[in-house]
C-alpha cells in the first residue's frame, strides 16, 4: 500500500534541495547522505512539493501544463513520490 | 576518463579536543600547516568545477576552525550541498546562527554513548552534557539534525538506550557505524573488538529499531565488517566517486589511503585538485580493474564491490592489490 495518497502534501524532507548537475547539466536532488538524479518528470514534480499542494493539486497542475491524460498521470505523480518518501527524501503531511 | 567526482571531504583541522580510541585521525600525522581560508577556497572551487556536488566538513574538530562559516559559505556560492561532521564542541548559538546563515545544510553530531559517564570515558573528555546542549542549539538555529554513534565493545549492547536517546535530541537521521579498523582503531582493535554474538544481537535490534522508528528517524546500521562474507563496495571503488582533502592539503581517493605504505598523495598547494583527481599515481593506482588479482580479476561481483577496501587489505595481508581479506574468496582469513 502506497504511503501517498491524492490527499497527500508532500515536502522536500528537512536537510534535502534540489541543485543542477552543472556536469551532467540535471536537475539532482541533494540531502546529507546522497545525490538522487531527478529525470525531467521527477524533477516537474518534486519542483512543486512545497507542502501546501495535494498530490491531486499538482497532478492537475501537471496535466494542464504537459497536457497529459490526469489518470495516467496521478499513477505516475504517487509512484514516485512514494518513492522518494521511501528513501526520506520527501515528508508528507 | 569517465570517473568524476561527486563528494569532497574536506578535513579541515586534525585538531579536535575529544580523544576517542577510533579516531579518523591519521596515526601518522602528515607534516605541514593547515591549509589557509584562500587555500581551502580554491579546493572548494576547483571541486565544484570538477563535478562535485556535496562538501563535507570534518576533521579533528571544524568548529576549531575560526573561519569554517566563510568556507561553508563559499562551498554554497559554489552550489555545493554542505554538510559539516562535527563533535559539536564549541557550538554555541551564535555559531549556529553564523552556520545557517552561512547556508549550512546539514549537521552531523557525533555522540560516544547515550550517557554521560561510559560517553565521556570513550571520547577522553567531559563532552556529553555539552553535546546534548549542542544538539539543542543547532535545531533551534533550523538546521537538519543527524547523529552519529560509533559502535565497539564498550556500547553496542546499549543499541536501544542509544536510539532513544537519538530520538529524545530530535534527530532526523541516527547513523549507527560499528567501528572500522583502520588508524587509531586498527592500533586500539583489542579494546574494541565486539564478540561475533554482541555483533549478531545487535544486528537484530538495529533492524527492529530501524522498522520502530520508521516514521520519526532514519536509522543507518553500517555493518562491521570483519564479520562479513562478502566486503563492502568501499567508497564505491577507488577514484570513481570521492575525494578527500585533509588539513595540510593532501589529496586522498580515501579517507584512511594514508595508511597504505608506498602510496605518495600529491598536495593541492602543488598541484590542481583536476590533475590530482585524472592524473596522480595515487588515484590511478587502484581505479578500474587492471590492479585486480584473483579472485577479483575473474568474480562477476567485481563491478559491485570493486574487490572491497584498498586499506583493509593492506593492514591484514599486507598488500593492497590483494581481494579485502572480508571476501569469503580470499584465501587470507582477517
Amino acid at each position: 500500500m502506497s504511503s501517498i495518497s491524492p490527499q497527500s502534501r508532500p515536502a522536500l524532507a528537512p536537510g534535502a534541495r534540489i541543485q543542477t548537475d552543472r556536469v551532467a547539466g540535471q536537475p539532482v536532488l541533494l540531502s546529507p547522505e546522497g545525490i538522487q538524479e531527478l529525470n525531467f518528470s521527477a524533477h516537474a514534480i518534486i519542483a512543486r512539493c512545497d507542502g501546501k499542494q495535494t498530490v491531486e493539486e499538482i497532478t492537475v497542475a501537471l496535466a494542464e501544463e504537459y497536457e497529459a491524460p490526469l489518470d495516467e498521470l496521478r499513477e505516475d505523480v504517487i509512484t514516485c513520490l512514494a518513492e522518494l518518501h521511501e528513501k526520506k527524501l520527501i515528508v508528507v503531511s | 576518463m569517465n570517473f568524476r567526482p561527486y563528494a569532497l571531504l574536506a578535513e579541515v583541522t586534525y585538531r579536535c579536543p575529544l580523544h576517542c580510541p577510533y579516531c579518523s585521525n591519521p596515526a601518522m600525522y602528515p607534516g605541514g600547516n593547515e591549509l589557509t581560508t584562500s587555500e581551502w577556497q580554491r579546493v572548494i572551487d576547483e571541486a565544484a568545477a570538477l563535478g562535485v556536488l556535496q562538501a563535507g566538513f570534518s576533521g579533528g574538530e571544524p568548529l576549531l576552525r575560526p573561519d569554517l562559516a566563510q568556507l561553508i559559505a563559499h562551498a554554497r556560492q559554489a552550489g555545493l550541498y554542505t554538510n559539516l561532521i562535527t563533535s559539536s564542541l564549541g557550538l554555541d548559538a551564535k555559531r549556529a546562527h553564523e552556520l545557517r546563515e552561512a547556508g549550512l545544510d546539514s549537521v552531523q553530531i557525533s555522540f560516544q554513548a547515550e550517557e554521560a559517564v561510559l560517553a565521556d570515558a570513550i571520547a577522553g573528555a567531559r563532552a556529553h552534557e555539552k553535546k546534548i546542549a549542542a544538539a539543542r542549539i543547532a535545531r533551534e538555529a533550523g538546521l537538519p539534525l543527524s547523529t552519529n554513534v560509533v559502535l565497539h565493545r564498550r556500547n553496542i549492547d546499549r543499541l536501544r538506550e542509544i536510539v532513544a536517546f537519538a530520538a529524545s535530541l530530535g534527530a532526523i537521521r541516527l547513523e549507527l557505524a560499528n567501528v572500522q579498523y583502520y588508524g587509531w582503531a586498527f592500533l586500539n582493535r583489542a579494546q574494541l573488538l565486539p564478540t561475533r554474538e554482541q555483533v549478531h544481537t545487535a544486528r537484530q535490534i538495529a533492524e527492529e529499531e530501524k522498522a520502530r522508528c520508521r516514521e520519526q528517524m532514519d536509522i543507518f546500521y553500517v555493518l562491521p565488517d570483519y564479520y562479513e562474507d562478502r566486503p563492502k563496495p568501499c567508497m564505491n571503488g577507488w577514484g570513481r566517486r570521492y575525494l578527500t582533502v585533509n588539513a595540510v592539503g593532501d589529496t586522498l581517493p580515501c579517507p584512511t589511503a594514508s595508511s597504505i605504505p608506498g602510496l605518495r598523495f600529491e598536495n593541492v598547494r602543488a598541484r590542481s585538485l583536476a590533475w590530482i583527481w585524472s592524473e596522480s599515481e595515487s588515484f590511478q593506482q587502484f581505479r578500474g580493474e587492471d590492479w585486480m588479482r584473483e579472485p577479483c580479476r575473474g568474480c562477476p561481483e567485481r563491478t559491485r564491490d570493486f574487490g572491497g577496501c584498498r586499506c583493509q587489505a593492506t593492514l591484514l595481508t599486507g598488500d593492497p592489490a590483494n581481494t579485502d581479506p572480508v571476501c569469503g574468496l580470499s584465501r587470507i582469513v582477517p
